[in-house]
């Protein structure tokens, strides 16, 4: 079998066009063994058309996919058997029981009975369903069913875990669960490519993080260089009431201000030093005619990142 | 959204995407073929006959049954031939006149004449007609013997005086007449409210099975989406159900006016037809808006569908006519909407009748539609409502 | 296990969970079976013509009539007959009370015994066109009696001069006790020709048939709605292995649900189909074709919605035109040919073989034309084969 050193992803130039629409333009990445990669991007970007495309269940106009050197396509099965997919929708039976589900994706992963059970057991005990692993899936709550969609893609110990935005309209409790059991994972070894649309995810879980926009990786790296190398590593947060648009342009002609914005009230300036700035950017404020309701420093963030390099926010 | 709306939305839906459409409004041309050639305009259908060795009285009985009326006689060369013919279905009957037929009869003896067909009531009126032949042929022989018996010479001879004191006589005869104005006979071998029973099969059947199409709806959520609009619950009941029935009666009515004009199936006067029909497609609508409503899944609806369209036409009569029903299964046939229908048609078809005579089915009709759709609205909006 | 044999038997729990599956497989071909059952069973006994006589002749000859024909047909059961007035017997007839009633005029029997024409007059229902043929076939039967006496007396007088009374008589009798030198003989028995009831359980069972299919290839598309697709895709499984899986449900159910309804229509309905190793494989060739078509019609569908009304549609003009109910090779040699494009005709001919005591391997051209026609479907349908495994 044909290994890349500790390459465990190597994806070359991927492109696929859905008719006139460019979804995936040109996207090149790796992920190392072990490591947790994210794509961070708003919907749209093409982040599902990419996994699809890494998960060998679309096949891309151009481009390769390498699972540690193996070639991935939809028919490659030694490829697809490395990998654990986690589709964004729940992908489960929902008149077979959590046990006959994940007992059916073992088989497909050509697990023999006796592993199969042995796993089965494990995996229901990792997402905490052991308890209610006899009763059908459609009686599940909706985070029960999202943890036993995750572990119907562990069943077979892949060595990279796709998660394809794993925690969309799910409550802050079963988020947190769901985080914390990929920290466990990655913990373990396992490769995780984690696609989202929450910079705060991406922050805490990723090693790395790919930024990607209509079709675009535009950006790349551990999240904290990112921010870095923004250079401007603060942002001024302003309530204000009264002409936001004026209040904008006033600050932004500041020297010290980079990018601003405005959005619903509140004003959003980018600055290198936000302790000498702030009074600055405070008179421009008012002096434009609005009123300040209240002051808040970020640290930058992911979404800060986003903004700078697209213009646009993270979460429509 | 008014139901109207609905159902146009639904129509437009359908229509627009191109094999839909092929699908559900040219295929029924296929229909259009099999119903026109099968019960429209001239049908005469074929008896063989092998003349296993030729003689004067084996054409006689050819010559009697060729003029039979109202079935074609193909001269076959062999016995295996026509066997086959029957066999496959081209053939209704075959009549095997045998090698010894001349010789058995001039020696006085008594010849055996093979008849063969299928089982299809066609058949056997067909057979009725052979055998109406096969003894006018038997009786010029005996008459013929009696005749040799008392006047001598050989039987050749005697069958001429047979046929000369035949011709100088006007016979006796049966004439038959109907109380219909439809004429009769009928053409031979053929039903003529075939037409009509294909129809109701295909309509209720198509209808029941499609059922399921509303359970993907309301899977999808469309219904419940709609809901949150300012739209009554039964105008969206109503809108779908309209939608389908729509479709139904466009059906129906492609395979009606095809037959009628391409084929000359006849359907009775086209008011009442048409009324038929749309009554009938209603109550389909109707018995599938109350499957789809009830059923959890596709497949559900497809298996209860079944069991409902096919078990209910042929309670019905649109698969073995009424007329062979016994008269307590007949009561039982006349809970079902196909039987009222099959009535209908039976009127406008068999004894000319207006719409005004068949209104007691057209009711009947009605009737069932407006408590299936009472039922199915019923049930569909507990199902939209509590979000299942 | 291979892993089109573990999808396919993952969706059969499935369909055995909802109990779709035994809805279809058991419940629905018995049901059907028991309905034809009741249909043909007191039915096969026919109930007794009802027909009426009115003579108005009142004379040896409409006696005889009478007494010798009808009571006959009284005595078998086949008919019962009263004596009406003409008047009372029309409205009766045209109401529907009566079948058919048989009127002799007055003066009919001198009319036999004279050179002059005579008639019977046969009224009968227009519903009851059966009944009116058999009155037809006794009253033509029964003429075709007095015109052999009357051509005999004829024929005798034309050569000897008139006859006396005596020789008359003589000569009647002479024609009448004459037993019938041509008799016929139906040997459809032993012909490879379906029975009424066989006919029909086939019909029903054929129609049945591409109903049945949809189960494997709507689940493929439910799959895709249900989102479990993608991991069907995303697994070490190959897609044609994907699409052997759902054929392999809809094979399995269609085996299954026809041959509980050739059981159930040959024990509930007394059909008789003939020797079991040509039936199955009938059976097996037959559900095979039926699959590639209703694949075939689903990978030209996007929705389950779709997929369902256009097989609807297939499945009742495929058998109609296959001659599932009424014979449609007797409307002529197009339709002959046309019909043979269908699994059903090809069904239906393959049973006829085994009538009347066919051996089983007199169904092989008829398997031989199933298996073409399924791997015909199977191959377009392949070829679309993408369509439907898209995500």
């Amino acid at each position: 079998m044909a290994t890349d050193g500790d390459v465990m992803l190597r994806c070359t130039d991927l492109r696929k066009s859905y008719g006139p629409l460019l979804a995936v333009d040109g996207v090149s990445f790796e992920i190392r063994t072990g490591e947790t990669y994210g794509l961070l991007g708003p919907n749209g970007a093409g982040k599902t058309t990419l996994i699809s495309m890494v998960a060998g269940v679309l096949e891309g106009d151009d481009g390769a996919v390498a699972l540690d050197g193996l070639r991935m396509d939809p028919s490659a099965l030694d490829a697809k058997a490395l990998i654990g997919y986690v589709p964004q929708d729940v992908a489960l039976y929902p008149d077979l029981t959590a046990r006959e589900n994940l007992r059916f994706f073992a088989s497909l992963y050509k697990l023999g009975r006796q592993e199969a059970r042995a796993r089965v057991a494990e995996v229901l005990d990792v997402v905490g369903l052991s308890e209610r692993a006899d009763d059908q899936v459609k009686t599940y709550s909706g985070g029960m069913k999202r943890r036993l969609n995750i572990g119907a893609g562990l069943i077979h110990r892949p060595r990279l875990l796709i998660l394809d935005e794993p925690t969309v309209g799910v409550d802050p409790q079963s988020r947190n669960a769901i985080l914390a059991s990929i920290e466990a994972l990655s913990a373990e070894g396992m490769a995780v490519l984690y696609t989202t649309h929450y910079m705060e995810e991406a922050e805490r879980l990723c090693d790395r993080v790919g930024i990607v926009d209509l079709g675009h990786l535009i950006a790349e790296g551990p999240p904290r260089a990112l921010t870095a190398e923004l250079g401007q590593a603060e942002h001024i947060v302003m309530a204000v009431e009264g002409d936001l648009a004026a209040a904008v342009a006033a600050v932004d002609a500041l020297a010290v201000a980079g990018r601003t914005t405005g959005d619903a009230g509140v004003l959003d300036v980018l600055v290198t030093d936000a302790e000498s700035a702030l009074p600055l950017v405070m008179e421009a404020a008012t002096s434009s005619g609005a009123a300040i309701r209240s002051v808040n420093v970020q640290e930058p963030d992911l979404e800060v990142v986003f903004l700078h390099l697209t213009g646009k926010r993270l979460r429509d | 959204m008014t139901p109207l709306a609905i159902a146009g939305v639904n129509l437009r839906r359908t229509l627009r995407d191109r094999t839909n459409a092929f699908f559900v409004v040219l295929f029924p041309l296929l229909m259009v073929m099999v119903v026109g050639l099968a019960f429209g305009g001239e049908f005469t259908p074929r008896v063989a006959v092998v003349v296993e060795r030729t003689g004067p009285l084996s054409e006689a009985l050819v010559d009697q049954l060729e003029s039979s009326g109202g079935f074609e006689v193909e001269r076959v060369d062999d016995r295996a031939e026509a066997v086959e013919g029957v066999e496959t279905g081209r053939l209704s009957s075959a009549v095997v006149i045998p090698e010894d037929y001349d010789s058995v009869l001039a020696e006085g003896g008594d010849a055996l004449v093979e008849y063969l067909s299928t089982a299809d009531r066609s058949a056997q009126q067909i057979g009725m007609v052979v055998r109406a032949s096969v003894d006018a042929q038997s009786s010029r022989v005996k008459v013929a013997r009696v005749l040799q018996d008392r006047l001598g010479d050989d039987l050749g001879t005697n069958l001429a005086r047979t046929d000369q004191a035949a011709g100088s006589l006007q016979e006796v005869s049966v004439v038959t007449s109907t109380t219909g104005t439809a004429l009769f006979p009928e053409d031979l071998g053929r039903f003529d409210l075939g037409a009509s029973s294909q129809l109701l099969l295909f309509v209720f059947v198509t209808s029941m099975t499609t059922a399921a199409a509303l359970i993907e709806t309301r899977r999808l959520g469309v219904s419940r989406r709609m809901l949150s609009t300012p739209t009554r619950v039964s105008s969206i009941v109503a809108g779908e159900a309209l939608g389908r029935i729509g479709i139904a009666v466009v059906q129906g009515i492609v395979i009606m006016v095809g037959s009628a004009l391409i084929f000359g199936v006849s359907w009775g006067t086209p008011l009442g037809a048409v009324a038929l029909m749309v009554l009938f497609a209603t109550v389909a609508g109707g018995a599938g808006l109350l499957l789809g409503a009830v059923s959890k899944n596709p497949q559900q609806a497809i298996g209860a569908g079944l069991l409902v369209g096919l078990g209910l036409s042929a309670l019905g009569g649109s698969m073995m006519p009424l007329e062979f029903f016994s008269p307590t299964m007949l009561t039982v046939a006349h809970f079902t909407p196909h039987a009222w229908a099959a009535d209908g048609f039976a009127t406008l078809v068999r004894r000319d009748g207006t719409v005004l005579d068949i209104f007691g089915e057209l009711g009947v009709l009605l009737a069932y539609a407006v408590a299936l759709f009472a039922l199915g609205s019923w049930a569909l909006r507990r199902r939209i409502l509590q979000g299942d | 296990m291979p892993a089109s044999l573990l999808i396919a038997w993952k969706d059969l729990r499935q369909r055995f969970r909802d109990r779709s599956a035994i809805m279809l497989a058991v419940v629905v071909p018995l049901a059907l079976a028991a309905i034809f059952s009741m249909i043909f069973g007191p039915a096969s006994t026919p109930t007794a013509f009802e027909y009426a006589l009115v003579d108005e002749d009142r004379s040896p000859v409409s006696r005889s009539f009478d007494e010798d024909v009808l009571a006959y047909l009284e005595d078998e059961g086949i008919a019962t007959v009263d004596e009406m007035e003409e008047a009372e017997a029309r409205t009766a007839v045209s109401d529907g009370d009566l079948d058919a009633a048989f009127l002799i005029p007055p003066g009919f029997a001198d009319r036999v015994q004279s050179r002059a024409p005579a008639r019977l007059e046969v009224v009968g229902s227009v519903d009851a066109a059966t009944a009116t043929d058999v009155a037809r076939s006794v009253a033509s039967s029964y003429v075709q009696g007095l015109n052999a006496v009357r051509v005999a007396v004829a024929g005798v007088a034309h050569q000897g001069g008139s006859l006396t009374e005596g020789e008359l008589q003589e000569v009647a009798q002479q024609t009448v006790a004459a037993a019938p030198p041509v008799t016929i003989e139906d040997i459809s028995a032993d012909a490879h020709v379906l029975d009424l009831k066989t006919y029909f359980a086939a019909g029903m069972a054929v129609f049945f048939l591409l109903f049945t299919v949809q189960f494997g290839v709507s689940s493929l598309i439910e799959e895709r709605s249900d989102g479990t697709l993608s991991r069907l895709l995303a697994a070490p499984v190959r897609r044609s292995s994907i699409l052997v899986g759902k054929l392999l449900t809809s094979v399995a159910l269609g085996v299954v649900s026809l041959t509980v309804l050739v059981l159930g229509t040959s024990l509930l309905l007394g059909a008789s189909w003939g020797n079991p190793v040509g039936v199955g494989l009938l059976v097996v060739s037959g559900v095979l074709a039926a699959t590639g078509i209703a694949s075939v019609v689903a990978s030209l569908a996007k929705t389950a919605e779709q997929a369902g009304s256009w097989q609807a549609v297939v499945a009742v003009s495929l058998g109609l035109l296959g001659g599932a109910f009424f014979p449609v090779q007797q409307s002529g040699q197009l339709m002959a040919t046309v019909s043979l494009v269908t699994p059903h005709a090809w069904f239906m001919r393959g049973l006829g073989t085994l009538a009347g005591g066919g051996e089983a391997l007199a169904v092989l051209p008829a398997v031989g034309a199933l298996l073409l026609i399924a791997a015909v479907t199977g191959a377009v349908a392949s070829t679309r084969l993408g369509r439907i495994v898209e995500p």
